[in-house]
């Protein structure tokens, strides 16, 4: 594939995270920061946010199987979620993140177990877009290159 | 491995946003000329937003220092470290982020005070306001909410 072609993909894979909701507006903030004294910085904060997050994923897991539900722990732990989520653009783990809030604040174990279900879900179907957008970003700066 | 993003020949303005936001520099970051260099703390508990916060700083010209837990915060006020500006959030390790605004405001503190986090209700937004915050914003922090605090810091 040449370079322009390359350059479209990459554009029709970003544009659909778009329009199909997984980023919001923010990303492009992130994008903006983004510059030659920080070229990497996109994909940085992405691992960072990941890497950060996984961790929680096991917090939250680990609280959610304890007798009683600690339901105070859980929403500090989805505070910090959402926060670190929106903070990346991550339109559809945040408001899954909202959601689960409000089954917290309802003390509904078991609603809350469904909902985070669902928050692991879309947090790995983003994960894996955008590896592969960073992906193919890569390839396309090693192809201009040569 | 760099990722620099590919530049684009493309004079449209479309074209511009399809090779991947780059060239819309600006669109979001809203730029303006800091006539004074400040400094700000921010405590933030979570990594990615604590890095996020500080970058967006940094784009202004602002002066950084980040800590993570609102001990380690109290302590740097306590030592008689100074700031323009200090942004909060509302869930921090050791002790929340409404203690830590009433402890830092016990100290003396007089600096512009942001609450900036995920969510809150209205109850909580008043209890900052009544200790001592200036702005309660919900995450993430954003430029539209950012530049005008920081020209009224800057004297503009």
């Amino acid at each position: 594939m040449d370079r322009y072609g390359m350059q479209n993909q990459i554009a029709c894979i970003r544009r659909s995270l778009f329009d199909q909701g997984y980023l919001d507006e923010q990303f492009i903030q992130l994008e903006e920061l983004q510059d030659d004294a920080n070229p990497n910085f996109v994909q940085e904060i992405v691992t960072l946010f990941y890497t950060d997050s996984t961790r929680l994923i096991q917090n939250i897991e680990l609280t959610l199987t304890s007798r009683p539900t600690n339901f105070s722990k859980l929403d500090d732990y989805m505070h910090q979620f959402k926060g670190s989520s929106s903070s990346i653009g991550a339109k559809k783990v945040t408001s899954e993140c909202a959601v689960f809030r409000q089954y917290c604040a309802a003390g509904n174990a078991e609603a809350c177990i469904r909902s985070f279900q669902h928050i692991k879900q879309e947090h790995a179907i983003l994960r894996k877009k955008l590896e592969f957008y960073f992906q193919m970003m890569g390839q396309a700066a090693v192809a201009q290159t040569t | 491995m760099a990722h620099t993003l590919p530049s684009s020949d493309q004079s449209s303005d479309q074209d511009k946003w399809d090779s991947g936001g780059l060239e819309c520099k600006g669109q979001l970051l809203i730029k303006i000329v800091m006539r004074n260099r400040l400094t700000a703390l921010v405590v933030d508990g979570d990594t990615t937003c604590w890095v996020l916060e500080q970058e967006l700083l940094h784009s202004y010209g602002v002066q950084t220092l980040g800590v993570d837990n609102s001990r380690d915060a109290v302590d740097l006020i306590a030592s008689d470290a100074e700031f323009n500006l200090i942004i909060i959030e509302k869930i921090l390790p050791v002790l929340n982020g409404l203690e830590v605004t009433r402890q830092i405001c016990e100290i003396g503190v007089r600096c512009k005070m942001l609450e900036v986090t995920a969510c809150s209700g209205e109850s909580e937004r008043q209890a900052f306001l009544a200790f001592g915050v200036d702005v309660f914003i919900e995450k993430p922090l954003d430029p539209e909410h950012l530049v005008p605090i920081l020209r009224e810091l800057d004297g503009q």
